[in-house]
């Protein structure tokens, strides 16, 4: 593409400019748009039952991410939460089939033999009666969750978790250090792991079984340990632990908003579980709440430090963001305009409808496959990539033999 | 600076040696944090138990979006809490060791994943949170977890559930009694015992806040907003009984034996790294010494 960009005449040129860039360090899309973008998709899911709305958002999800997804490992989310997704379907379904339903039906599909409980369990049904209309009820609603859920991955597999943790507020600042370190070394364990365990074999010794694993695992911690004393001296020299000097004052306000924020939103919680707290309940929780974000906020004061290319938010970040956010307004307008197109009734038995609008709104979500800039490297034929890398480590201990006697013979 | 964390451990193990010695606590928790940590923990059994704890007659028990809200309140109270606990005293050594057992805990989720609820990452939790406090085992949880999820792409609803579970997990091993003092075989019984009530009642709070959206309300063993509380509760029996507890005793029986077969090897492994990084040692910042000329 960018070798195109120079001979295109001027015309095209403007229209190549509002094409999306491909993705560099300085360019890459805020990670929190990705999150909003999907949070919106969300949204609409939880707002509609009708199975064509729903498997509309599902592709839509499905397509911005194979248009925009990068070759990192989490970018494959979106296929397992298609998966877990599946499985709460199927998980509702058979609940909905073995345990009974309460939605009231005429078409019986097939009736069990219903099992006899005691009195405690007056409310548990085993067995008995399952009709059409419970296993579409049932199915509906998992449908739901179930795109609820693909959209959350659809987040999982276009934001890089580093870069979200790049944008922590600075009280959090140790604790995102903390969430790094551990990203950082827990593929440096797993590889320990199967260094230790090919020594293992190579020795003759069993690698698998129970004595395997704990004569690996020890070391493996012990290491890690030992590590972990090694990296908080590297932290120590290059004058990690420095924090600022924060005054009294700014210290004992940052306390108050924080302890004063929380125990308004502990008060107004549990308000909201008694009967009739909601009214006082809720804008305590509210105002809880927005206390205790202050204090956080006021907080990072202490942690001195300049941030090294910090992700901005620019046009790009507020289109993507902006179009879940839209997606998420039209289908809660639309279920106040079109409730019965958007919840299509189970009792009596109907076929459901695709209503245009909603639809068509939902068709905004798409926006982010054109505006986002491009994932550098194109998804090419991952699987051989996958196998390539997973043969490396096997390859490797090759050489070492072939030269080892080869540099001796020298040197002397 | 690595030299001179190496000092005093010479002085400490001769010492460690005449008679029992303090454990060493990770992290500091003053009364800021231990109230922000109670308030919070409070508002976080709200957020699991309101299907049970809820008035029939309340608005939240009939809200279809409660699950939600609460999923959207707990990350930014757990990320008040944590900033809270960091803000007391979160030095580069208990942030380093931080991120190795989180690794270590990360590494070791996927492992038993999927295969009947094996998950060795419980009994690191547990051992951590007994040796490195009370405060270090709040904030490990919630990292490892929130590690592993990253990690994986795993980052959903439940996350935040999992953090404060996994967190008070950790930081109810490091408020077990006597942690300067009781050593050996007996230490071992009763880590292993706790471990085991722990991850029941971690794989019940995980089951109660999954209730209400997993299970729906399409069918028998579903919760059933404003219905009394003995209804409910017979239904999440029976909805714990279907679907996790075939996963939450072998865990438990998995914690209590990693626990007595190799606990005490990790427990000295994790004593040592401890009194190695020093944490009770005191730094002081003091302008450089000009040399006479």
């Amino acid at each position: 593409m960018t070798a195109r960009a120079p001979d295109a005449p001027t015309a095209p040129r403007a229209l190549s400019r509002l094409r999306a860039p491909e993705a560099a360090r300085g360019n890459a899309l805020h990670a929190g748009a990705w999150w909003l973008w999907a949070l919106g998709l969300a949204t609409a899911a939880s707002r509609t039952t009708n199975p064509l709305l729903l498997a509309l958002l599902v592709t839509v999800a499905g397509y911005v991410v194979a248009a925009r997804r990068t070759d990192a490992p989490w970018a494959h989310s979106y296929v397992a939460f298609l998966k877990l997704g599946l499985l709460v379907l199927l998980i509702r379904l058979v609940f909905a089939f073995f345990l009974g339903s309460p939605i009231p039906g005429t078409h019986v599909l097939v009736t069990l033999p219903e099992l006899p409980l005691p009195d405690w369990a007056q409310g548990v049904r085993v067995g008995g009666r399952v009709t059409a209309e419970g296993m579409l009820f049932a199915a509906y609603d998992g449908l739901k969750l179930a795109t609820l859920l693909v959209c959350v991955g659809a987040a999982n597999a276009l934001a890089s978790p580093a870069r979200l943790l790049k944008s922590l507020p600075g009280a959090l600042y140790e604790v995102g250090v903390a969430v790094v370190v551990a990203m950082t070394f827990a593929p440096h364990l797993v590889a320990d792991v199967r260094r230790l365990r090919a020594a293992r074999r190579l020795r003759g010794r069993a690698d698998r079984g129970v004595a395997a694993l704990l004569q690996v695992g020890l070391p493996v911690l012990e290491g890690a340990l030992e590590r972990s004393v090694a990296v908080a001296a590297a932290m120590d020299a290059r004058g990690y632990g420095r924090t600022a000097h924060v005054p009294a004052p700014v210290r004992h306000a940052t306390s108050a908003l924080v302890l004063g924020g929380l125990l308004g939103v502990c008060v107004g919680t549990y308000a909201l579980l008694t009967a009739d707290g909601a009214a006082y309940g809720t804008p305590l929780l509210a105002a809880g709440l927005a206390a205790a974000l202050a204090g956080l906020r006021l907080g990072g004061r202490r942690s001195v430090r300049s941030r090294h290319r910090p992700d901005r938010w620019g046009v790009r970040a507020w289109l993507v963001a902006g179009s879940g956010a839209a997606v998420a307004a039209a289908t809660v307008w639309a279920d106040g305009r079109w409730p019965e197109a958007l919840r299509p009734a189970t009792v009596p038995l109907a076929a459901p409808e695709l209503p245009l609008w909603p639809a068509a709104s939902l068709l905004l979500g798409l926006l982010p496959a054109f505006v986002a800039p491009l994932p550098p490297a194109p998804t090419g034929p991952e699987p051989e990539r996958g196998a390539e890398r997973d043969a490396e480590p096997e390859r490797r201990p090759e050489p070492p033999p072939y030269r080892r006697p080869h540099r001796s013979e020298e040197s002397p | 600076m690595r030299a001179r964390a190496g000092k005093p451990r010479t002085g400490g193990a001769s010492g460690r040696r005449a008679g029992p010695v303090r454990q060493a606590r990770a992290v500091r928790l003053g009364p800021r944090s231990v109230a922000a940590l109670a308030l919070v923990s409070a508002t976080g059994v709200a957020a699991f138990g309101w299907p049970l704890l809820a008035d029939s007659a309340s608005g939240l028990a009939h809200a279809r979006d409660a699950p939600w809200l609460f999923a959207a309140l707990l990350p930014l109270l757990l990320a008040v809490a944590v900033a809270t606990v960091a803000d007391a005293g979160l030095d580069a050594k208990a942030v380093a060791m931080l991120g190795v057992l989180a690794a270590a805990g990360a590494a070791l989720r996927p492992l038993g994943a999927g295969t009947a609820g094996l998950e060795p990452m419980f009994f690191l939790m547990v051992l951590s949170g007994r040796v490195l406090g009370p405060g270090f085992g709040f904030v490990l949880g919630a990292v490892s977890m929130c590690a592993s999820a990253l990690l994986t792409g795993g980052v959903g609803p439940w996350l935040p559930f999992q953090m404060l579970s996994m967190g008070w997990v950790s930081m109810g091993a490091g408020l077990l009694p006597r942690p300067d003092t009781l050593r050996g075989r007996p230490e071992l019984l009763l880590l292993a015992a706790y471990g085991a009530v722990a991850s029941v009642l971690y794989g019940t709070a995980m089951n109660l806040q999954g209730w209400t959206y997993i299970a729906g309300l399409g069918s028998g063993v579903s919760f059933v907003p404003g219905d009394p509380l003995g209804a409910n509760l017979s239904r999440f029996l029976a909805y714990v009984l279907a679907t996790s507890l075939g996963w939450d005793l072998p865990r438990a029986a998995l914690t209590v034996v990693l626990t007595l077969t190799v606990g005490g090897a990790v427990l000295k492994a994790l004593r040592r790294a401890t009194r190695r990084a020093a944490f009770d040692a005191p730094v002081a910042f003091a302008p450089p010494e000009r040399p006479e000329p």
